[in-house]
């Protein structure tokens, strides 16, 4: 194997263990800290006081 | 959980006070990303319609080797991908992912030097191909001086995400901020592995497609569906007032996608000289791409329903929704093309040009161009200035993609039944391709009057046209009725 195939070879491999490591990890924190605990709540917490549940927040300019 | 009736009135201002704040930290570089973003949508729509018109008409602008249909195409491809599709991404993900996280965004001046690298690279990107410069590699044809601008400026969007979300103060991690950190994580990692094994480390032989289309289809997949699936997941429940259907399926397509998406690049080599196990495997891959496509769709439409009427009030939620419903669409779709029975027609035909229009302008751009609607106001304190000017563009952009998907999708696939038959020449073929080319010239001319619309009311707010905004929802037609 010529130096540039064993870098892609590198490259190709450390790329998947990078990027399972970091999915896997990420899945893992997510569980640990409760994300996944309460689905409604979660779905709510793009709303405020400001922009509450049951108030439409664009439309067209006058 | 906050619902109309049970709110004080010092809750609402105060809540009114912090996301303002927040909207002004983000104001000068998200306003810099997609001011740039809508300057290379004009310049990328120019060059498409030199490009198309080329092709039914082949001695239009002859003489001129810059504008030769093969670097007129390539550098169409870059205004539209690199320099409006992924600016928007950048500028759309550091405001949402401020706005999710409820933080301020911090040394906002740095955001300034990646727009500014981006745009550099995009313009060496740009003239290097016309000048003669361009790779000959589909997607990754920017000069080789380019992608060292792309990975510092994206470097610094990733850091910026990954700051705010460290430094967020809500707790929950809400689906688009998912779909926005899987996006700034996979990306610089795609691109960057992507330009070392095509350019810095050239692979060879068979190889160098492999990652050439493994590349550009996660172009779409991991880098533009996250952002735009995740922006329609924040816009229409916001704009509604209404949570999304099921939180629990948008995680469930959220994961799905993670997994299944980077498996599908593949299936654009069918009948290529590849291992017969790597097109398999990714035609299994867009196989299951069913699963996070029908998540999302059965969601946006569950949460749409009893709604629909508000499409006629939202400039936002009118171009979100028809992104939304495009992506089921085009995913289906997809999935459907990588069946290698289907691949003997429409591979290698303008079927497949009409597939990848319909994906990153049906879907993406129209999310975006949702997300400007949404966005702008709140950044610059204006309102659009006229509604009769957003009614162009967004009759404009959906008519003009409709004639573009049908006509190259009906021509794309009697070229490819034709391009099978041995008794078919190929010039009778060439000649019975030019109306659906013409048309295709006539859509991209209609997209370009959206584009012109567009940009002529995102200049009008800059320059301060537009009634100051109160802090509420105004209307235009009549004052849509409150859930």
């Amino acid at each position: 194997m010529n130096p540039a195939n064993i870098a892609v070879f590198a490259v190709v491999i450390g790329s998947i263990v990078l990027f399972g490591t970091a999915t896997i990890m990420a899945l893992g924190w997510a569980f640990r800290d409760g994300q996944f605990d309460n689905f409604e709540q979660g779905a709510a917490s793009i709303f405020g006081p400001d922009e509450p549940i049951g108030e439409p927040t664009d439309a067209f300019p006058r | 959980m906050s619902t109309a009736t049970a709110i004080l009135p010092h809750d609402r201002e105060r809540a009114a006070a912090e996301r303002a704040g927040i909207d002004e930290s983000c104001r000068g570089p998200v306003l810099y990303f997609a001011a740039s973003a809508i300057f290379w949508l004009l310049a990328g729509s120019i060059l498409a319609i030199i490009a198309s018109v080329k092709l039914h008409s082949p001695y239009f602008l002859t003489g001129i080797p810059e504008l030769t249909f093969g670097r007129v195409r390539m550098a169409h491809l870059q205004g539209v991908s690199i320099g409006w599709t992924s600016m928007v991404t950048m500028g759309g993900s550091v405001w949402m992912m401020c706005r999710l996280c409820r933080t301020e965004l911090i040394y906002p001046k740095l955001l300034y030097v990646s727009a500014t690298l981006w745009n550099i690279g995009t313009l060496l990107s740009i003239s290097g191909i016309l000048l003669g410069d361009g790779q000959s590699i589909e997607w990754l044809d920017a000069p080789r001086y380019c992608p060292p601008f792309f990975i510092a400026g994206l470097g610094i969007v990733s850091a910026w995400v990954a700051a705010t979300f460290r430094r967020r103060r809500e707790k929950h991690v809400y689906v688009t901020q998912w779909y926005i950190l899987a996006a700034v994580f996979w990306f610089p990692w795609l691109y960057t592995v992507a330009v070392f094994m095509i350019s810095w480390s050239p692979a060879t032989g068979v190889v160098q497609p492999i990652v050439n289309w493994w590349f550009n289809h996660n172009f779409l997949g991991l880098w533009l569906t996250p952002v735009a699936v995740g922006t329609a997941y924040y816009l229409i429940p916001k704009i509604i007032g209404r949570p999304v259907h099921s939180y629990y399926l948008s995680i469930t397509g959220f994961w799905a996608l993670a997994l299944f998406y980077s498996w599908a690049g593949m299936h654009h080599l069918i009948g290529g000289p590849i291992p017969a196990w790597l097109a398999t495997a990714s035609t299994v891959g867009s196989m299951m791409m069913f699963i996070p496509v029908i998540a999302v769709g059965i969601n946006h439409h569950m949460t749409m329903r009893n709604h629909f009427h508000r499409l006629k009030y939202s400039p936002a939620l009118r171009f979100t929704v028809f992104g939304s419903i495009t992506y089921t669409w085009v995913s289906f779709q997809g999935s459907i093309e990588s069946l290698k029975d289907f691949s003997e027609v429409a591979h290698f035909t303008h079927y497949t040009v009409a597939h990848a229009h319909l994906g990153a302008y049906g879907f993406v751009t129209m999310i975006f161009f949702g997300l400007y609607y949404y966005m702008i106001p709140r950044l610059t304190g204006r309102e659009w200035a006229s509604s009769t000017l957003i009614r162009i563009h967004f009759w404009c952009a959906s008519i003009g993609i409709t004639i573009y998907f049908v006509g190259l999708s009906i021509g794309g696939w009697w070229q490819g039944r034709m391009l099978n038959n041995p008794d078919v020449s190929f010039a009778s073929i060439t000649q019975y391709l030019l109306p659906y080319l013409f048309s295709r010239t006539v859509a991209g001319i209609l997209l370009t009057i959206g584009h012109i619309a567009f940009a002529t009311s995102f200049l009008m707010n800059l320059a301060g046209w537009g009634k100051k905004r109160a802090g509420g929802p105004t209307y235009f037609v009549e004052k849509a009725p409150t859930v």
